[in-house]
Parts: structure tokens; C-alpha cells; sequence
């Protein structure tokens, strides 16, 4: 049993910021809209603006006041709550995982973050945070966590040195055999070739809302000459390198947030560590682990490269980030296979796809065109010349069609099975049969007269459930795989 | 093989009666259209492919739409395996091993109350699959079975 502790002062800071980060917008919109010019209003945001800081400050001292944890009984008991107490009792057995991370605030003195996440699939309830505490004190609850997880009980008296702290540390160290390690080179590639794309295509959208009274769209499909217009040149060239600033940015963000991609494995666990200004650390009990699945999107197909992500069963429906994990980031597709033996042994990745028959491709591209085709229609109709620019989306299309036609396909080798498909990215979702929850075969009328199926495995994960499909197949694979999984 | 139990024959009743309701519905949209197209005089012919589209859709609603459905709709609940089979256009065939189950409710609405119907509903811990309108009996008798079977082999998430 334990003294009923508080976190460390830092998280009232935390806290305080939190808040404050919450409310920033409301204020700069109370600033900037809410004035008139005359002077009562300005006297009002002259005393309100410090006053709501100050509250918030308040509030966040008063929140870290009345948190406090402690360990009893093999129970981490937090209380909570200003005005309203909370008592959560979380016992050790029942506790999924320990993730820690590093926020600035946390790094400047040393502490972590702790986030407690119990196998509560009923989301946000399920779970604890303390805010910042010691690395020691961090280390500590790890240690019970992890007498616990290996059969042993509490210690019912708990005891805080360091150094024996710090020889658990030395011996873990020794333990952890396998370590993957991002190489800058490809976590560079990955930057450059992952959502950047996106946030390049919607600021470059946001901004040519903004120049819409700016840019002459209008003048701009009279005539040829006016192309050349010196205002829309300009224009054109400013768009430019915002959007080229905006790429960078998130290529910048994503080199932050996944710098120093560390890989772990130790008893049975896998401990995801990254980011370079605030440090995360996820720890993954390998038999929660639902799924696996490798995403390759065009660009990083052609470059030979994949990523690796783990479907899990822990996290929360609110954090999303936590329940889709990326094992390995980017990695060369041939590495695959040597790396995942090494953290998860069950899944074979090298192993031989049956690809869809050639007479499923007629039905791809005609998926494809009853989308391409009314689009090319309505646009070649309604905006004669430039309209005619949309029969691109004819071959594009096809070649997209066929692009999927060519990704799917399906293996199973002894208790695993791999459904591969492509919609946008490749993807190939390896289940384990042990792990599956239901397996779907559909047959549509066309279908059936060719003689094909379609077939989807859908097992859980943290943030709902995750399906893995592969459009017509033969009839008869269908029928070999639900046989298999029967 | 596909499963070969039918699901009661009041449910043809019930989604009939369901039918009706939606087919009032449709009923109500295309009255209030009807008036539209009067009150600014746009073309009359429009007003005949309302009636024309209603009365389509009557028919599916309340005969071809629940007799498909009901004739596709079958399930089989064996030891190791539960195996349902639905749809209208597309056949869709499920299958959830035993051991996957977490839980299993009957449902009744007030429609399949009237009617000494319930359904069963099957959940893992991804999914949820139903097999709607067995008789009352049946589905109680169903839903201890699957509890029975289901914790005989435990395993974790």
C-alpha cells in the first residue's frame, strides 16, 4: 500500500495549457469580432481576456490539486475532479497497456506522460492518464504491470529505489534481442511520398477559394491570350510556392512525429517508440494483435517500398492513432518478410497470391466505367471546351481498373490467410484463422453467371472492425476459404 | 452447402406490413409532388411516371421485395459454426465460428411481438449478425443454445 500521490506541478501546467489551447480560438474570436470601438467594450476585453487566462490557470492548479494515485491492493486507484470526485480503481491484471509519452512541457523536467489503457472496448471510460510523472515513478508502475502480466502478485509493499529501478532497466535492455530501426533515408522517402500529397491538394483548394475574387476564372476560358495575363501569372506563381511551402511543412511534421522509429520486441510484447519533440511509446502484447496488414500506395509501390501496420485490439474508438499501429513505417517490400519473422513469427508474408481470372477484369473496368463514364459525359456536355479534357478519365481509368484487377488476390496457407486488393493503395490484410470473427462470400446474380464470388475476413480492432475483401474470385477459391475457416 | 433452415413464415407477414408503411411513405412524396407539379403547372405527363413509379414500387415493397428476401434468408446453427444466408440481389453468405461469439440477445419490436416473433442477434467482438423473425420459441431456444455452445470453448480477445 501507498501514500495517495500527486502528479508532478508540471501537469497543472499541462493541464492549464490544455485548456488554454481549447479556448484560444474562442478568445481570438471574442478579440477580433467582438469589438465595437467603443470604449465599454474595449474595457470589457481589457479585464474579461486576463480574467478567463487566469481561470483557466486556476483551474488547472485546482485540477492537478485534487488528482492523486496511489497503489493498493493490486488496484492503481486514481481520484479525481474538482467539484465532482471521481474514483477510478483499474486493477493491474485488467491493464492492456502502458503507453508513455513526452510532451515538451513533460521533457523540460524529465517526465511522462502515462497513459493506463484496459481492454475496454467501451472507449474513453476504460482508460486513466496520468499527466506527468517521474520517469522512476513511470518505471515503477511498468515493473508492477509487468509482475503482474507474468503470473507473480503485487508486491505488497511497494518500495522506490532507484537503483533497483535502474537494474530493471539494465536487464531489460539486455532481453530486448530484436530491434528494428527506421533508417532516416527511407522515413525521408516516406515523408515525401505519404499525406503531404493530400494537404498539398487541400490547402491548394482552401486557396483557390481565397484568390477566387483575385483570379479572373471567368476571363480565363475566353480566350487563350488572356493566360498569359501578367496578374495571373503572378497569382499562379505565389499558389505555387505556398503549396510547395505546404508540402515541406508536412513533410517537416511527418519527419518530426515519426523520427527515431524504434521497434522493440521483449516477452512477448512490441514496444513502438518515436517522435523527436514529443516522444511516444506504445507497448503491444503480441497476442492482441488481430490482424496484419501491408498498404503500398503508387509512388511508394514503384519504389519498391511498403508499410507495415498491426491491427489491434487495445486503444480507444477516440484515439484513432493508437488502434492502427505502423509497424514498420517504410520498408523495402523484400525486407518484409525477414523483419516480421523476426517481431511476429505467425505471419508469413512471402508466400505465393492466386491472383482473380483474367475473366474478373471485365468486371473491374466495368465498375470503373459506371463511375468514369456519366462524369466524362456530364462534363464534356455541359462545359464544352474545356469538358473534352475529361475523356482522360477514360484511360486513366482503365488503367486504374485494371491496376485493381491486377492486386487482387487471395492465399491461405495453413492457419493464415491473405486477402490482397487495391482500391486507392494496395492493400494485403493477413489474418491468422484464430483471429478471424466472421467471413462474408457474396455472390451477385452477374457473379454467378461467370461463375465468380467475392469474399471478405473481418476481425476487430481498437477502433471498430477491420475488413479485408477481394472482389471476384473464383466461385470455387470462395468455397475454399469458407471452407477453410469452417 | 448452403444453410437450410427458413426463418418463420409470419416474418413474409411482418415485412409485408412493414412494406405497407414505407409504400404510404412514398404514397405521402408523391401526393406532395403531384401537388407541386399542378400548383406550377409544369407538365402533366410527369404526373402519370409518379404514379407509375409509386405503384413500381408498391408492388416491390409490399410482394416481390419480402418474398426474395425471405426465400434467401436462411440460416443453420451447428455446433462449431453458425452460417447465415441473405440478401435480395446479392447472396450474402456468413460464417461466424462458435467460439468467436461474446454474446447472444432475442429482439422483439412491437411488429414481431404482434406476431410471436423474435430475432436473434449474434455478437462478436467485431460484429454483430442477426437472424430476424423466428418464432418466439425457437429463438429463445436458439439464443441458450448458442450461449451454451459458445462458452464451452472461452478464448480471449
Amino acid at each position: 500500500m501507498s501514500r495517495p500521490k500527486r502528479l508532478h506541478p508540471v501537469a497543472a501546467v499541462s493541464t492549464g495549457l490544455r485548456m488554454l489551447k481549447e479556448a484560444f480560438f474562442p478568445l481570438v474570436i471574442l478579440l477580433v469580432f467582438g469589438g465595437g470601438e467603443s470604449g465599454s467594450w474595449a474595457l470589457f476585453e481589457l479585464i474579461a481576456v486576463p480574467v478567463i487566462i487566469l481561470l483557466l490557470i486556476g483551474y488547472g492548479i485546482l485540477d492537478w490539486f485534487r488528482f492523486t494515485y496511489w497503489i493498493e491492493e493490486g488496484e492503481l486507484r486514481i481520484e479525481s475532479g474538482i467539484f465532482i470526485r471521481k474514483k477510478r480503481y483499474i486493477r493491474f491484471e485488467r491493464i492492456h497497456s502502458l503507453d508513455t509519452s513526452e510532451g515538451i512541457p513533460q521533457r523540460l523536467f524529465g517526465l511522462v506522460k502515462m497513459k493506463v489503457e484496459t481492454a475496454g472496448s467501451s472507449g474513453e471510460q476504460a482508460e486513466a492518464t496520468l499527466t506527468a510523472i517521474t520517469k522512476n515513478e513511470a518505471g515503477h508502475i511498468t515493473e508492477i504491470f509487468n509482475d503482474v502480466k507474468r503470473g507473480g502478485k503485487v508486491p505488497s509493499a511497494i518500495r522506490f529505489e532507484t537503483d533497483r529501478l535502474q537494474n530493471f532497466q539494465e536487464e531489460k535492455v539486455e532481453k530486448d534481442r530484436r530491434v528494428f530501426q527506421q533508417s532516416f533515408k527511407e522515413l525521408f522517402i516516406m515523408a515525401l511520398t505519404s499525406g503531404g500529397v493530400g494537404v498539398v491538394f487541400s490547402g491548394g483548394l482552401a486557396l483557390f477559394g481565397q484568390f477566387e475574387e483575385l483570379i479572373p476564372y471567368n476571363r480565363l476560358f475566353v480566350g487563350v491570350e488572356q493566360f498569359i495575363n501578367g496578374s495571373f501569372v503572378f497569382i499562379s506563381i505565389i499558389v505555387v510556392f505556398v503549396l510547395l511551402f505546404a508540402y515541406l511543412a508536412a513533410t517537416a511534421g511527418i519527419l518530426l512525429k515519426y523520427a527515431y522509429f524504434t521497434v522493440t520486441k521483449s516477452e512477448g510484447k512490441i514496444i513502438i517508440s518515436r517522435g523527436l519533440f514529443e516522444k511516444r511509446q506504445l507497448t503491444i502484447p503480441l497476442e492482441k494483435i488481430q490482424a496484419l496488414r501491408i498498404t503500398e500506395n503508387i509512388i511508394r509501390q514503384s519504389l519498391g517500398y511498403a508499410s507495415v501496420y498491426v491491427e489491434y485490439a487495445g486503444g480507444s474508438i477516440l484515439d484513432k492513432e493508437s488502434s492502427q499501429i505502423m509497424l514498420f513505417p517504410l520498408i523495402k517490400k523484400e525486407q518484409i518478410q525477414v523483419l516480421t519473422e523476426q517481431f511476429i513469427p505467425e505471419y508469413k508474408i512471402d508466400v505465393e497470391i492466386n491472383p482473380v481470372p483474367p475473366r474478373s477484369f471485365r468486371r473491374y473496368l466495368f465498375r470503373v466505367s459506371i463511375i468514369m463514364i456519366p462524369i466524362t459525359a456530364v462534363f464534356s456536355f455541359f462545359f464544352r471546351p474545356v469538358g473534352f479534357l475529361s475523356i482522360l478519365l477514360l484511360p486513366i481509368g482503365a488503367i486504374w481498373a485494371y491496376l485493381c484487377y491486377r492486386a487482387a488476390g487471395w492465399n491461405i496457407s495453413g492457419n493464415q490467410l491473405q486477402l490482397r486488393s487495391r482500391v486507392l493503395s494496395k492493400q494485403t490484410m493477413i489474418f491468422q484463422k484464430k483471429k478471424i470473427q466472421a467471413v462474408y462470400s457474396e455472390v451477385s446474380p452477374f457473379q454467378k453467371r461467370t461463375r465468380l464470388a467475392s469474399i471478405s475476413a473481418t476481425v476487430t480492432s481498437g477502433a471498430g472492425p477491420r475488413t479485408g475483401k477481394v472482389i471476384d474470385l473464383e466461385a470455387a477459391d470462395s468455397e475454399r476459404i469458407t471452407d477453410w475457416f469452417a | 452447402m448452403a444453410p437450410q433452415k427458413f426463418i418463420s413464415e409470419k416474418a413474409l407477414k411482418v415485412w409485408r406490413l412493414t412494406g405497407l408503411f414505407v409504400s404510404l411513405i412514398s404514397w405521402a412524396v408523391s401526393a406532395g409532388t403531384i401537388f407541386l407539379i399542378v400548383f406550377f403547372d409544369w407538365p402533366r405527363w410527369i404526373i402519370a411516371g409518379i404514379i407509375l413509379l409509386a405503384l413500381v414500387f408498391t408492388y416491390a415493397d409490399i410482394y416481390l421485395v419480402p418474398l426474395i428476401r425471405w426465400k434467401r434468408w436462411r440460416y443453420d446453427v451447428r455446433e462449431s459454426e453458425i452460417e447465415i444466408q441473405s440478401g435480395l440481389f446479392v447472396i450474402r453468405r456468413t460464417l461466424v465460428p462458435m467460439v468467436r461469439v461474446q454474446h447472444v440477445d432475442t429482439r422483439q419490436g412491437p411488429l414481431l411481438r404482434k406476431y410471436g416473433l423474435a430475432s436473434v442477434q449474434i455478437s462478436t467482438a467485431a460484429t454483430i449478425h442477426e437472424i430476424p423473425a423466428l418464432d418466439l420459441y425457437e429463438a429463445d431456444k436458439l439464443r441458450r443454445y448458442i450461449s451454451a455452445m459458445a462458452s464451452v470453448v472461452e478464448e480471449d480477445v
